[in-house]
């Protein structure tokens, strides 16, 4: 329950507090600035010739690519699994599920992030992790109408950040249409 | 017969019924001695014991079963003296009830064999009506002291373990053997770089020694783990009642080899899918009565349910005595989901009810109509390493066999390579290896064959059965391994055999979908994965891509 201002208890009334007091209630009464959202705390990696973010918050690890075998019958956005400490991972190809010419032989920069999606540990082959960047609510945009598909609606919007462009992932949107796909 | 029958089934719905209240309540008076003996209340927990014994009395004397009714009658007056009166607490006089609580698990475990220790009974009964008589202190403590005694003896027989430590140390034994894979691993990689030597042969002695103890502990972590089918058969008794009562037929289960043991990790998912496929064929497969008497049938239905074990696991089978499968039906069904059906053969026919989607019921009912197919069932079973088939007599019925492994954890494969893919397929498929020169396959209607013992083996491409890019060409293949599942033997051309390796199946991740060719994976000794092909699929007719493939 949100307290009322005449709950707290009010200071010795000197004329000065009294005042004090007084503009703090006209302020809190005058409409509220717009809130600033807290800025993106986000993965970024590369995809083809892309920047891609994921809040961080997503994030478990990021591994290097070790053996990934391929499983027959798998669908196409399946790369393989792989082993983690004992346990058997599935690497999703992103670049494939994102519509991306698929990725070769991983080069030396390729990495594996282990998110969470839908219950499931997940891996995704990406071509490269960048870093953890914070980008400024407002510096978001959304994305084009034109660029959106039904295919694309995984694209929440654009970070910019001086002259990058990272483009931000819904995972949980990718990775349920990869599932149906 | 059919008495006997009935009185069968009751006992194991009787017994599927009563013996987790019995072992509740077992574990609710140790909760109880372990309060007591702290200085802590028990009445939070008071009434449920009452009532799981009072129902188990209530049950067993329904049943007949005069012995359990007694002791579970005892119990309760004992119960209710210890309760009301803090001064009869003594150990003796706990141990008195928590020998009586096993005294009655007992008693309704071997209900339907009707073996009853009636000495053991009758002495502990005599026990307790000393106690509650309030006879003198030493004789009360005679009596202590003798089921002490019993309760001793009875602990070198049975020991409850929780189920989860058992999975844990089958981890364990599913590391050790990993471990030892790789250690096995490295003695090849030995002999490849220096030759035979008097180390890598002690080696050998030493890791052939530990791989010995670990297939001892496995087997016995393994027998730890079975338990018998009728836990689960007994749920159905009341399951096909229900299902006859809802829609006004006459049924009757009859089952068979409940006393077949499994993994309980296994019976445990067979629950599902055989309610699943049960309440079928309770609901679809058997005619209502009216169609029955016109057929010239007897009013009451017979589904049956068997277990036998075989070689390599269990088989399970579901009949039924109604109508059959409806070959035309499906096959319509089947094209309008845009399948192609190229055959009238039934044999070709009948497996595709296990098609997502395709269901020859007109009307959903509650029962059975849940949203859930045969799919489901077909990819539960595969999920644990088993299979399903289906076969049908039309008007005379219809018969579910499912294979499943006696255990999840533990797989002796054959490995081999091929593509240079490395996969395994469950040893039990395997009859053997045969190494293939050239000219010996032999290509008739564009499918390949080999002469194999005398008869023509039909032969797949292992490459291109996983789909694999071409590595080699054809010529690589050097071995064919002959694999068979039940009635099909097809051969697998393969690059190169790798051996025989025990190993820890794990499942497969939902997200790699409806993998049918794979009915899990593994982590081998160099840490990379293997998928563990399914033999089933491996003899199933060949999907158009593979066929055209070898031709």
């Amino acid at each position: 329950m949100p307290r009322k201002r005449t709950d707290q208890p009010a200071p010795v009334a000197t004329r000065a507090s009294l005042l004090e007091f007084a503009d703090a209630v006209s302020v809190t009464d005058a409409p509220e600035p717009a809130p600033v959202a807290p800025p993106l705390h986000l993965v970024t990696f590369v995809l083809d010739r892309e920047e891609f973010g994921i809040p961080i918050g997503r994030v478990r690890e990021v591994l290097r690519v070790g053996d990934i075998t391929r499983v027959p019958e798998a669908p196409l956005h399946i790369r393989g699994v792989t082993s983690v400490r004992g346990r058997i991972l599935p690497v999703v190809e992103l670049r494939t599920r994102l519509g991306l010419p698929g990725l070769g032989e991983p080069g030396m920069r390729a990495r594996i992030i282990v998110v969470e999606a839908h219950g499931r540990v997940l891996g995704l082959l990406v071509d490269a992790v960048n870093q953890v960047v914070n980008v400024p609510a407002d510096a978001v945009l959304a994305p084009p109408g034109e660029v959106l598909s039904a295919q694309t609606d995984y694209v929440t919007g654009i970070g910019r950040l001086d002259s990058r462009l990272i483009i931000l992932l819904d995972l949980d949107r990718a990775l349920l249409l990869a599932e149906a796909a | 017969m059919t008495g006997d029958n009935a009185f069968a089934e009751l006992i194991h719905e009787y017994v599927g019924e009563c013996l987790p209240l019995a072992e509740q309540a077992a574990d609710g008076f140790l909760d109880v001695e372990r309060r007591w003996n702290g200085g802590l209340q028990v009445d939070d927990v008071a009434p449920r014991l009452k009532g799981l014994v009072h129902t188990v009395k209530g049950n067993s004397a329904m049943m007949g079963q005069s012995a359990a009714a007694e002791v579970a009658h005892a119990i309760e007056d004992l119960f209710a003296t210890l309760l009301s009166d803090a001064s009869q607490r003594e150990p003796a006089t706990l141990d008195l009830l928590l020998d009586g609580a096993n005294l009655l698990i007992e008693l309704v475990r071997n209900a339907a064999s009707g073996k009853t220790d009636s000495a053991r009974v009758a002495s502990w009964a005599g026990a307790v009506r000393a106690l509650l008589a309030g006879q003198s202190a030493p004789a009360a403590m005679a009596t202590g002291t003798s089921s002490r005694r019993a309760a001793a003896e009875g602990a070198i027989d049975t020991v409850r373990v929780d189920f989860r430590r058992l999975d844990a140390l089958q981890e364990i034994v599913g590391e050790a053997i990993i471990a030892q894979s790789r250690l096995r691993d490295i003695q090849r990689r030995m002999v490849a770089h220096l030759g035979f030597t008097e180390e890598t042969a002690e080696l050998d002695a030493s890791i052939n020694a530990v791989e010995k103890t670990t297939q001892k502990l496995e087997d016995a972590v393994m027998a730890t783990r079975l338990v018998p089918l009728s836990g689960v058969f007994g749920r159905f008794a009341r399951l096909v009642r229900d299902a006859a009562q809802s829609t006004g037929k006459q049924v009757r289960l009859d089952t068979v080899g409940g006393d077949t043991r499994l993994d309980k990790a296994i019976v445990d998912r067979l629950g599902e899918p055989l309610v699943h496929l049960i309440t079928n064929a309770v609901v679809h497969g058997v005619e209502r009565e009216d169609v029955r008497r016109s057929r010239g049938k007897s009013v009451e239905a017979v589904i049956r349910l068997s277990a036998a074990s075989v070689s390599d696991g269990v088989i399970l089978t579901i009949s039924d005595d109604g109508g059959g499968l409806d070959a035309d039906r499906i096959a319509e069904r089947a094209r309008a989901l845009g399948l192609e059906v190229n055959s009238s053969a039934t044999d070709a026919i009948y497996p595709l009810i296990f098609v997502p989607g395709l269901s020859t019921v007109e009307a959903v009912s509650s029962l059975a109509g849940r949203g859930v197919g045969l799919d489901v069932v077909a990819s539960s079973l595969h999920a644990m390493g088993g299979s399903i088939t289906v076969e049908s007599a039309p008007g005379r019925g219809t018969r579910f066999i499912l294979r499943v492994p006696v255990t999840l954890a533990v797989v002796r494969t054959l490995l081999f390579e091929v593509s240079d893919e490395r996969y395994a397929i469950p040893l039990a498929h395997v009859v053997e290896t045969v190494r293939v020169e050239d000219g010996d396959i032999h290509e008739i209607n564009h499918r390949g064959v080999v002469l194999w013992r005398g008869e023509l083996l039909p032969v797949v491409d292992g490459a291109a059965l996983v789909g694999a890019g071409a590595v080699g060409g054809d010529a690589a293949r050097k071995y064919t391994v002959v694999v068979h599942a039940g009635t099909r033997r097809r051969g697998v051309l393969v690059d190169r055999l790798l051996g025989h390796r025990s190993v820890v199946a794990k499942g497969l991740d939902p997200a790699l979908g409806r993998t049918r060719l794979v009915s899990g994976t593994t982590i081998m000794g160099d840490g990379r994965v293997t998928c563990i092909l399914d033999a089933q699929r491996l003899v199933d007719p060949l999907p158009a891509h593979a066929a055209t493939a070898l031709s």
